[in-house]
C-alpha cells in the first residue's frame, strides 16, 4: 500500500510543479520581446540599455500595412523617446481584443478602428483623453470636420486622429454601357435605372447594379449614400423619403436589376462581380482604385471604366469611411504617442501616407501633398467627399447600424415591404437618438 | 470486516484519485468564467455604463426582456430546429454508415477513413465551402440539381428565411455525420460476434438481431453520441456565423451567434451573458436527462 | 483473393456489391471535398465565374503557392502543431484517468462529477474568452503556447470521460483479478492492462483531441496577439480581406490544413483497423 501512496503523492508533486511552472515561465513572452519579427528591418530592442520606452501598435491594414511599417521605423529612427512596434491583428480578431482590453486593461499603446466603431469603444474606456494636447497642437482646425467627429465623445473631447478617408462613388463599365446605346454616366436615380434595366442580361448572368447589402457594418455603409440622396435620414428612418430610398433599392431587385445574393456579399465580392463582367454598375469604394486595374488584368476581362457620383434624387451623397489611430488608456507612454500620432498626421506626412497606401487625406492643408490628386479617379472621391456623410459617431453605432441593415435586408429579400422595414428600424433608433442625439453632420 | 471496510475506503480514494485531477482542472478553468457570466446577467452592464461602473444588479430584468424580444424566441427556436434537425441526420445516417462499414468488405477501411475527412476539416472552411456551394446563381448544388432535373428554377438557398437553415443543416449532418460514426463504430465493435451468432442460430432474423441485440449492447455508446452531439450542435456558433452571419433576417441565428453578437457587437455584455445562461440552462436541463437516462443502465 | 470460380461464390458477390455501395456512398458524400480541391486550382476567374464548371478549365497551381510560399507558413505550421500536441496532451492525461475512475470505481457522488463534467461543455467559447483572459492574464500564461491549449482542453476532457467510461465499464472483471495476481499495482494495472483493453476508443479520443487543438482558431487568437505564434487556421484572414474573397486559395489553404491530419490518421488506420479486428477485449 505504501508503494501506491507513493505513487499517488509523486503524481501529485509532478502536478504542482508542472503548476508552477507554468505559472512562472509566461511572464516574460509579451509584445515588446516580439519586434524583430513583426518590424522589417528594425534593430533587437535592448530594454535593459536604451531610454527609448517600448511602445505597441496594433493594426489591421492589410494593403497598406508596409507602407505603415515604414513609416513608423521612419519615426524610430528620428528620435529616441519611444520604439513603436507594429503588429497586424485580423480586423474582427482585434475589435475583440479592444472589448476584452475594455475588461482586463491589456490594451496596446496605440490602436487603429474603424470610424464608426471607434465611438463605442471610447465609451468603453478603451482610449484616452487626450483633448488637451491635440489642443496643445493647434491644428486640429485644419482637419475635415467629418473625419475628426469619429473621434469625439459626446461632450466633444478628442481621443484620436483620423488616419484616411475613404467615400463611396459609381464605378461604370462603358463597354456595356455603350452597347445598351448610352454614352454616359447616370446622374439620376432615373437615368440610373433605365441604365440598370438596359444593361441587365439574365441569360448572360449580367446585372445592372452590384452592391453589398450584407447584414453588417458593410451593408449599413453602402446603404447609406442612398438614404441621405433621397433626402432622408438615419435620425427618420420612417420618415417618407427614407422609405423611398429602401424602396428604389428592393425594386432594382425586384427587378432583377439587382442580385437577391448581395444581401450575402460583401463589398469584395460585389466588386469581384464586376470585375468578372457580370455587373455594369458598381457602388465602389475609394480602396478598391489601387488594385483595379490589376485586377481586370487578371481576369482578363478588358474593362474600359470610369467613375462618376453615385446617382442623386434629391441631392448628391456618398458616405465617410476610414480609420483612425488611437492612444490606449493605461499607456505608459501617453505623451509621447501623442506626439507620433501629430507627426504621422501632420499636412505632409498625412499626404505621404495616402500617396502611398492609395486613400484620401483628412486634413486640407494634405491635399497638396497627395499626388493622388492628379489621378482622376482619386478626383471623383475627393469630390464626392464634400457629399459624404459620416455614420455616427455614436455609442451605441453598432445598435443602430443593426436595425439599419436589418431593415435593408428585410426589403431586399422581399419579406417584408419597405415601409414595415423602415418602420421597425425606427422602432430601434429613434429611442437610442432621443436618449443620445446624434451630432449635426 | 476491518480490512474489508478500510480496503473499500481505499478503493474509493483511488477512483478519487484518478477523478480529481481533471475535475479540479475544470473547476478551475471553466467555474470562473461560469460564475463570470452568471454574475453579469445578473446586472445591467453595456456600453453606456460600462466605464463609469455604475452598473447595478437588476435581477431577472435581462432574463425578461430576451423573453419578450420575438427576435430572441426566434433565435431559441432556431437553435432547437438545428439542433434536433442535425442530430435526427447525424445519428441515422451516422448509425447506418457505422454499421455498413463495420461489415468486412475489401475497402470498407480505407472508404470509412475517407469519409472522416469532413469531420477533420476545420469548420471555418467548411462553412465557407458551403457558402459557395449553396449560392443561389453560381452553386454547385443548384446547378447540380437543376441540371438533374429535380427542380426548375435555382433555389435561393442563403437568401430566403424559408431555406437558409436547410442549408445550415445540411452542412453541419455533413461534419456531424463522420462523428457519429466514428464513435457509433467503436461502440458496434465491443458487441460480442458469439452473441450475433447464437441469436442467429436462435431464429432471429436481421432485424430482430438489430433490435434485440445491437440497441440494447450500444445503449451506452448511443447515449454518449447523443448527449455530445446535443451539446456541441446547441452551442454551434462557427457555421452559421461565417456561413450566413445569422441571417437573412435570424433565420439560422442561433443562441451562440446571438449571444456573441449582443456581447460583442453591440456591447450589451449583460445581456449577451443571460442569453448565453438561457443556452446554458436548456444544456443542463438535457444533461440531467442524459444523467437519468444513463442510470437506469447501470444498476 | 481471386480464384477461379470467384465470381460464383456468394461471398465474393456480396463484396463485390458492397464495395460498389460503399463508392457510390463515397462519391455522394464527398463530392464536396472534390469541390474544394478542384476549386483549389482554380484561376480567380474561373472561380467566380459565370459557370459552374465541374473540374478546373483552366488549371492553376497559383493559389497553393500562395499559401505555401508565405513566408508565415512553416511559423504557422509548427505553432498548429504545437498547440494540438500540447491541448491532446493534456486532454488525455486527464481525461482518460478520470474516464476510468468514473467507469470502474463505485464512487459516490459520481453523478455529480458527470454533471460538473458535462456542464462544463454547456457554455459557449465566445462568452468564456474575456474571463479565461483575465484568468490567463493573472497568471501570466498570455502570449505563451500554454495559454490555448488549456482552454482546448478544458473542451476536450469532458469528451473523453463521456466517451471512454461506458468502455472502462465494459472490461470485464476478470481482467482487475487477472492484474492483482500479477502483481499490478493500481497504476501499472492501469496503464499495462486496461489502457491497452480498450486501444480503439484510446485512439479515437486521441485523435479527436488532436483534432480539438489543430483547428481552433478563436482561442489562439484571442490569447496570442503576436504574429508568430499564431496557428494556421489563422491564414483564413489572409484571404478573406476588404479586397476580395479568394475562393481558390481558401479551398487550398483548406486541403492544406487537413492534410497532416489525414496523414496523421492514415497511419492509425493500421491500429484501429487491427483493434476492430481483434474485438474491443483480448479473450
Amino acid at each position: 500500500m505504501s508503494k501506491f501512496w507513493k505513487k499517488i503523492v509523486s503524481v501529485g508533486v509532478a502536478f504542482t510543479m508542472a503548476g508552477t511552472l507554468l505559472m512562472g515561465c509566461g511572464g516574460s513572452s509579451d509584445d515588446s520581446s516580439d519586434a524583430d519579427s513583426t518590424d522589417a528591418d528594425s534593430s533587437e530592442s535592448t530594454a535593459s540599455s536604451s531610454d527609448a520606452k517600448e511602445v505597441t501598435l496594433w493594426h489591421y491594414f492589410e494593403n497598406e500595412a508596409d507602407d505603415l511599417e515604414e513609416i513608423v521605423e521612419e519615426y524610430n529612427q528620428m528620435q529616441s523617446d519611444i520604439h513603436i512596434t507594429v503588429t497586424y491583428v485580423a480586423r474582427d480578431e482585434l475589435m475583440n481584443q479592444y472589448t476584452i482590453g475594455a475588461v482586463s486593461g491589456e490594451l496596446p499603446d496605440i490602436g487603429m478602428v474603424d470610424s464608426p466603431d471607434m465611438a463605442s469603444y471610447v465609451s468603453l474606456g478603451v482610449f484616452e483623453d487626450i483633448t488637451s494636447q491635440l489642443e496643445e497642437w493647434g491644428e486640429l482646425d485644419k482637419f475635415y470636420t467629418g473625419t475628426l467627429s469619429s473621434c469625439k465623445d459626446s461632450k466633444g473631447n478628442l481621443y484620436g486622429l483620423p488616419n484616411n478617408s475613404n467615400c463611396l462613388a459609381l464605378l461604370c463599365n462603358m463597354d456595356l454601357l455603350n452597347a445598351a446605346g448610352y454614352e454616359d454616366v447616370p446622374e439620376t436615380w432615373e437615368e440610373f435605372e433605365e441604365i440598370a434595366a438596359a444593361t441587365t442580361n439574365a441569360g448572360d448572368n449580367v446585372y445592372g447594379f452590384s452592391m453589398s447589402l450584407i447584414g453588417n457594418e458593410e451593408g449599413t455603409f453602402q446603404y447609406i449614400p442612398w438614404l441621405y440622396a433621397a433626402g432622408g435620414s438615419v435620425a427618420d428612418l420612417s420618415s417618407d423619403k427614407s422609405v423611398k430610398s429602401l424602396d428604389f433599392l428592393s425594386n432594382l431587385i425586384a427587378q432583377g436589376y439587382l442580385s437577391k445574393e448581395s444581401v450575402n456579399w460583401t463589398q469584395a465580392d460585389a466588386y469581384n462581380a464586376f470585375i468578372a463582367g457580370k455587373a455594369a454598375m458598381l457602388e465602389s469604394g475609394t480602396w478598391q482604385i489601387a488594385s483595379l486595374d490589376d485586377d481586370i488584368a487578371d481576369a482578363g476581362t478588358d474593362i474600359n471604366y470610369k467613375y462618376c457620383f453615385l446617382p442623386k434624387d434629391e441631392t448628391y451623397a456618398s458616405v465617410i469611411g476610414g480609420e483612425n489611430f488611437g492612444v490606449c488608456t493605461g499607456s505608459e507612454a501617453t505623451d509621447e504617442c501623442v506626439d507620433f500620432l501629430t507627426w504621422f498626421h501632420s499636412a505632409e506626412k498625412n499626404g505621404e501616407f495616402a500617396t502611398r497606401s492609395g486613400k484620401l487625406v483628412v486634413r486640407e492643408d494634405a491635399e497638396e501633398y497627395n499626388e493622388l490628386i492628379e489621378d482622376e479617379r482619386f478626383a471623383v472621391f475627393s469630390d464626392a467627399m464634400e457629399y459624404a456623410v459620416a455614420r455616427g459617431p455614436h455609442e451605441s453605432w453598432p445598435t443602430i447600424s443593426e436595425a439599419i441593415y436589418t431593415a435593408v435586408q428585410g426589403a431586399a429579400i422581399g419579406e417584408k415591404t419597405a415601409a414595415d422595414a423602415m418602420a421597425e428600424g425606427a422602432a430601434v433608433v429613434d429611442p437610442i437618438l432621443e436618449e443620445t442625439p446624434l451630432p449635426e453632420q | 470486516m476491518k480490512k474489508k471496510r478500510s480496503m473499500a475506503a481505499a478503493r474509493k480514494i483511488e477512483g478519487y484519485c484518478f477523478l480529481l485531477p481533471a475535475f479540479i482542472y475544470l473547476l478551475v478553468v471553466i467555474g470562473y468564467p461560469l460564475v463570470y457570466n452568471v454574475i453579469l446577467s445578473f446586472k445591467d452592464t453595456n456600453v453606456k455604463n460600462f466605464k463609469a461602473g455604475t452598473s447595478v444588479f437588476i435581477g431577472l430584468d435581462n432574463y425578461i426582456t430576451l423573453f419578450q424580444d420575438p427576435t430572441f424566441l426566434l433565435v431559441l427556436r432556431n437553435t432547437f430546429v438545428f439542433t434536433i434537425g442535425s442530430l435526427v441526420f447525424q445519428f441515422t445516417i451516422g448509425f447506418l454508415f457505422a454499421m455498413f462499414f463495420s461489415k468486412k468488405f475489401t475497402i470498407s477501411g480505407p472508404v470509412r477513413g475517407l469519409l472522416l475527412v469532413s469531420y477533420m476539416m476545420p469548420m471555418s472552411v467548411t462553412a465557407l465551402l458551403a457558402r459557395n456551394m449553396f449560392g443561389t446563381t453560381e452553386g454547385v448544388i443548384n446547378d447540380l440539381l437543376v441540371n438533374i432535373g429535380l427542380i426548375s428554377a435555382p433555389i435561393e438557398w442563403l437568401t430566403s428565411t424559408s431555406t437558409a437553415m436547410i442549408a445550415v443543416v445540411a452542412a453541419n449532418c455533413w461534419v456531424g455525420i463522420p462523428f457519429n460514426m466514428l464513435l457509433l463504430t467503436s461502440g458496434l465493435t465491443g458487441i460480442n460476434q458469439a452473441v450475433y451468432e447464437s441469436a442467429s442460430i436462435d431464429g432471429a432474423n436481421g432485424w430482430q438481431r438489430f433490435r434485440y441485440i445491437t440497441l440494447p449492447l450500444m445503449k451506452p455508446a448511443i447515449l454518449s453520441v447523443l448527449m455530445l452531439g446535443f451539446i456541441y450542435t446547441f452551442k454551434a456558433f462557427d457555421l452559421m456565423y461565417i456561413m450566413t452571419s445569422g441571417g437573412p433576417l435570424n433565420s439560422t441565428d442561433v443562441l451562440g451567434t446571438y449571444a456573441y453578437n449582443l456581447s460583442f457587437t453591440q456591447y450589451e455584455f449583460s445581456l449577451g451573458s443571460a442569453a448565453a445562461m438561457v443556452l446554458f440552462l436548456c444544456l443542463f436541463v438535457v444533461g440531467l436527462l442524459y444523467l437519468k437516462l444513463i442510470a437506469r443502465e447501470d444498476d | 483473393m481471386m480464384k477461379t470460380g470467384y465470381f460464383k461464390s456468394k461471398e465474393s458477390r456480396k463484396n463485390i456489391i458492397y464495395c460498389i455501395i460503399a463508392l457510390l456512398i463515397a462519391i455522394c458524400f464527398l463530392f464536396p471535398l472534390y469541390w474544394l480541391i478542384s476549386m483549389s486550382f482554380k484561376t480567380d476567374v474561373e472561380s467566380f465565374g459565370k459557370i459552374v464548371t465541374y473540374y478546373p478549365h483552366k488549371f492553376t497551381i497559383d493559389p497553393w503557392l500562395k499559401n505555401l510560399q508565405d513566408k508565415d507558413f512553416l511559423v504557422s505550421l509548427k505553432n498548429s502543431f504545437i498547440i494540438a500536441a500540447l491541448s491532446m496532451v493534456i486532454s488525455l492525461l486527464l481525461g482518460v484517468p478520470a474516464a476510468y475512475g468514473m467507469g470502474r470505481y463505485k464512487v459516490p457522488g459520481s453523478k455529480g462529477f458527470l454533471l460538473t463534467f458535462l456542464v462544463t461543455q454547456m457554455l459557449p467559447a465566445s462568452l468564456m474568452l474575456t474571463p479565461m483572459y483575465l484568468i490567463f492574464n493573472r497568471v501570466n500564461l498570455l502570449g505563451t503556447y500554454f495559454a490555448p491549449p488549456i482552454a482546448i482542453a478544458a473542451g476536450s476532457i469532458p469528451f473523453i470521460v463521456v466517451t471512454l467510461r461506458p468502455y472502462f465499464k465494459t472490461i470485464p472483471t476478470a481482467l482487475d483479478d487477472a492484474a492483482r495476481i500479477d502483481g499490478c499495482n493500481v497504476l501499472t494495472a492501469f496503464l499495462k492492462i486496461m489502457l491497452p483493453a480498450i486501444k480503439t476508443g484510446i485512439i479515437t479520443v486521441l485523435v479527436i483531441s488532436f483534432l480539438n487543438g489543430w483547428n481552433d482558431l478563436v482561442y489562439s487568437m484571442t490569447f496570442n496577439v503576436q504574429a508568430e505564434m499564431r496557428p494556421l487556421t489563422a491564414n483564413i484572414y489572409k484571404f478573406q480581406t476588404k479586397y476580395g474573397t479568394k475562393w481558390n486559395a481558401i479551398m487550398a489553404y483548406g486541403c492544406i490544413l487537413v492534410l497532416p491530419v489525414v496523414l496523421i490518421f492514415v497511419f492509425l488506420q493500421k491500429y484501429i483497423v487491427g483493434g476492430l479486428t481483434a474485438g474491443a477485449v483480448k479473450e
